[in-house]
């Protein structure tokens, strides 16, 4: 799978971009014999992981054999030019997707080891998603739809209450009875991260949260990541925006299905 | 958050299926109304059937468990003798016999032949008749019973009198006779199928007839099972070779009858459950139209942690609420109709009887799961599919 041209990706630390102010970057990939950096176990780790699609006799190769780790309390920017893997990567991480081969471990445990039933309760309980074009429920209002990952838990008021509580935290508090076609694109995308987060997941997924915003929501859905993130939830976010980049304590640079560990993000 | 809110939430498969039902309006309504349609269909067929069966049997009059027994084709005297009526009396052990005479005679009015008529003899009328004007004495001795049709034809009330002129057998020899009677009172209207219709009848004592004749004997067996018994024991006692006596089970009428209407009944119903499988398929459609043009959201709900069987029973949930609100509403308008038919047929709108309502309920039943299990196969495909691909879009 990784055959030379490609490499051994990732051999050494990646350095945060400019101004990215985090001192410690955590290599995206740990290369065999110095993957004991961290004692802790990362939340998600892959190693060597390969994604093709076959259509119609071809094969595209997503994803050539990367090797990534993300560790709790961890914020990390995927970025890369458009069609080089960024979601494909990110629904490996978010257990929606299998790789054709390699390893993706959640919390140590390879995830080729879950059945259906269990891919789908570690999402419920470990994975929060904020999909690149936040797939709200348009029978929903704003706090039904943040409501929506527990509605099956039957605690209606509990749920309410948190629901309540994160959309009033995004700013959203006027907008609880609103359907989504009465929200404006950045407050749909505000949505979508409160019921990301409703079920207090341990690794928060981000296909261009803030896309959408201007600076200013923008910064504070930032704000809102790193407070989760003292918390000790990792968030990777997918971003074409440099300033999204530079909030991250580290990026990876994924072009045509590889990490490219160049100190020049290469976003947009 | 309103109770109602709450109790929502503590069914949130409904939650969303209610949501769903009431978003694309058009096409629930239209779901509903093809549930509603084979819901009335089938009951308002089967309850209008019942009361058709009620409406024949109010003039047919009521077929109870009954043995008539009357002079064979073999039997030379042409009627039944004291002692066959005493044998009859013997072979049916504990069953009341009501042993009949019967004669014709013409009605005499000043002077001339104004009509004929039938005259039966019996000893406990009460058995056979019931009374709608005066009444009959307890020891009846004297006096004649008229039936309703006669009594309006030449204006019989209670102490009316009557003449009437027959032949008789007296010594061997056929004599003329006419004798006038009082009415002691007007029978009721009896049912077309009733043993020794009276509407066209009078009715005497036995004394005022032949002693040893005989038109018929009634077995009132308690069920049609004894009366199927007792029938084949007085065959098996009268009839060797020869067929001295005739034996008519009412009750195996009763049943055949019963039998008939049940079938035609079931036919009907059965094109009626015909039209709730068109709304099976139609709900079956309406949800596959649901399950492609949710194809993101499912995958979303399966994204965050739904399932398969969440959402195959979020999609079911939507089917039987389609298939509820259109058997409510069907049933709703059956009764509706039925009371319409009940009117026309029975003269009571609201006469719903228990079999009527079974058909009502039966039909409501039938479309609640007819649109459950057209829900299957559209809500199976909603969540087999897998979630990367339905995020795609
Ligand atoms: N289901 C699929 N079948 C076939 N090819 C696919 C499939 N999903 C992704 N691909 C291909 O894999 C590659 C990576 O796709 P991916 O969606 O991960 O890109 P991306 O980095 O998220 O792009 P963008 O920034 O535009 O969202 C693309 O070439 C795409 O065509
Ligand atoms: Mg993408």
């Amino acid at each position: 799978m990784t055959d030379s041209d490609d490499g051994p990706v990732a051999d050494g630390a990646a350095p945060a971009p400019d101004g990215a102010g985090v001192a410690e970057a955590v290599p995206a990939a740990a290369s065999g014999a110095d993957a004991a950096g961290d004692a802790a176990t990362p939340i998600i780790s892959g190693r060597d992981v390969v994604k093709e699609y076959v259509t119609g006799g071809e094969t595209v190769r997503a994803l050539r054999g990367i090797d990534f780790r993300v560790d709790p309390g961890e914020f990390v920017a995927i970025v890369g030019p458009s069609g080089s893997g960024k979601s494909t990567l990110l629904n490996m991480l978010g257990l929606l997707d299998v790789p054709t081969s390699g390893v993706v471990e959640l919390e140590g445990v390879d995830v080729e080891t879950f059945d259906d039933t269990e891919q789908t309760r570690k999402r419920k309980d470990t994975i929060g998603f904020v999909f690149q074009s936040f797939h709200l429920i348009p029978t929903l209002t704003a706090v039904e739809n943040v409501e929506v990952p527990r509605l099956l838990d039957r605690t209606p008021k509990r749920t309410r209450e948190v629901a309540t509580d994160l959309l009033e935290r995004m700013g959203l508090g006027d907008r609880l009875g609103h359907y989504p076609e009465e929200l404006s694109g950045g407050q749909k995308q505000r949505v979508a991260i409160a019921r990301a987060l409703v079920n207090e997941p341990r690794l928060l997924l981000a296909d261009e949260p803030t896309g959408n915003l201007d600076r200013d929501t923008g910064d504070q859905i930032l704000a809102e990541f790193d407070a989760i993130t003292d918390e000790g939830v990792a968030v990777v976010t997918v971003t074409h925006d440099d300033y999204v980049a530079q909030f991250a304590d580290r990026v990876v640079n994924l072009i045509d299905g590889t990490v490219r560990e160049d100190a020049e993000a290469v976003t947009g | 958050m309103t109770p109602l809110e709450r109790l929502w939430g503590s069914f949130p498969a409904f939650l969303m299926a209610r949501r769903n039902v009431v978003r694309a309006k058009t096409r629930s309504a239209l779901a509903v109304a093809v549930i509603l349609i084979g819901v009335v269909a089938i009951g308002a067929i089967g309850a209008g059937g019942v009361a058709f069966q009620e409406s024949q049997f109010e003039t047919l009059g009521t077929i109870g468990a009954d043995v008539q027994v009357f002079a064979g084709e073999d039997n030379e005297n042409g009627y039944l003798t004291a002692t066959d009526v005493g044998t009859i009396d013997r072979v049916s052990g504990t069953a009341e016999i009501v042993p009949l005479k019967q004669e014709n005679a013409d009605v005499i009015e000043d002077g001339s032949t104004a009509g004929s008529a039938t005259l039966y003899g019996v000893d406990e009328p009460t058995e056979l008749y019931e009374v709608d004007e005066g009444s009959i004495p307890a020891n009846w001795r004297n006096g004649v019973l008229v039936g309703s049709t006669l009594a309006d034809r030449y204006d019989l009330r209670p102490g009316s009198k009557v003449t009437l002129s027959r032949t008789t057998i007296e010594d061997g020899e056929a004599v003329r006779r006419t004798d006038e009677y009082r009415v002691k009172a007007v029978l009721a209207q009896a049912g077309q199928a009733d043993i020794a219709n009276p509407n066209e009848a009078f009715v005497l004592p036995t004394r005022e007839f032949d002693d040893d004749v005989f038109a018929q004997v009634i077995v009132r067996a308690d069920d049609a099972t004894t009366a199927n018994e007792t029938a084949m024991a007085i065959k098996r006692t009268f009839n060797g070779r020869r067929q001295l006596v005739g034996v008519f089970e009412r009750g195996d009428v009763a049943e055949q009858i019963d039998e008939a209407f049940r079938l035609i009944n079931l036919f009907l119903v059965g094109i009626g459950a015909i039209s709730l499988v068109v709304a099976g398929v139609s709900i079956a459609n309406v949800m596959l139209m649901a399950a492609i043009e949710r194809r993101e959201e499912i995958g979303v709900l399966r994204a965050v942690g739904y399932e398969k069987v969440d959402i195959v029973r979020i999609m079911l949930a939507e089917a039987t609420l389609l298939g509820a609100i259109g058997s409510l509403l069907g049933g709703a308008v059956t009764l509706a109709i039925v009371a319409v038919i009940n009117d026309a047929l029975l003269g009571a709108p609201f006469a719903y009887s228990a079999a009527a309502l079974q058909y009502v309920v039966g039909g409501m039943v039938f479309g609640v799961v007819a649109s459950l299990l057209a829900g299957i196969y559209p809500a199976w495909r909603a969540a087999r599919e897998r979630p990367v691909e339905a995020l795609r879009g």
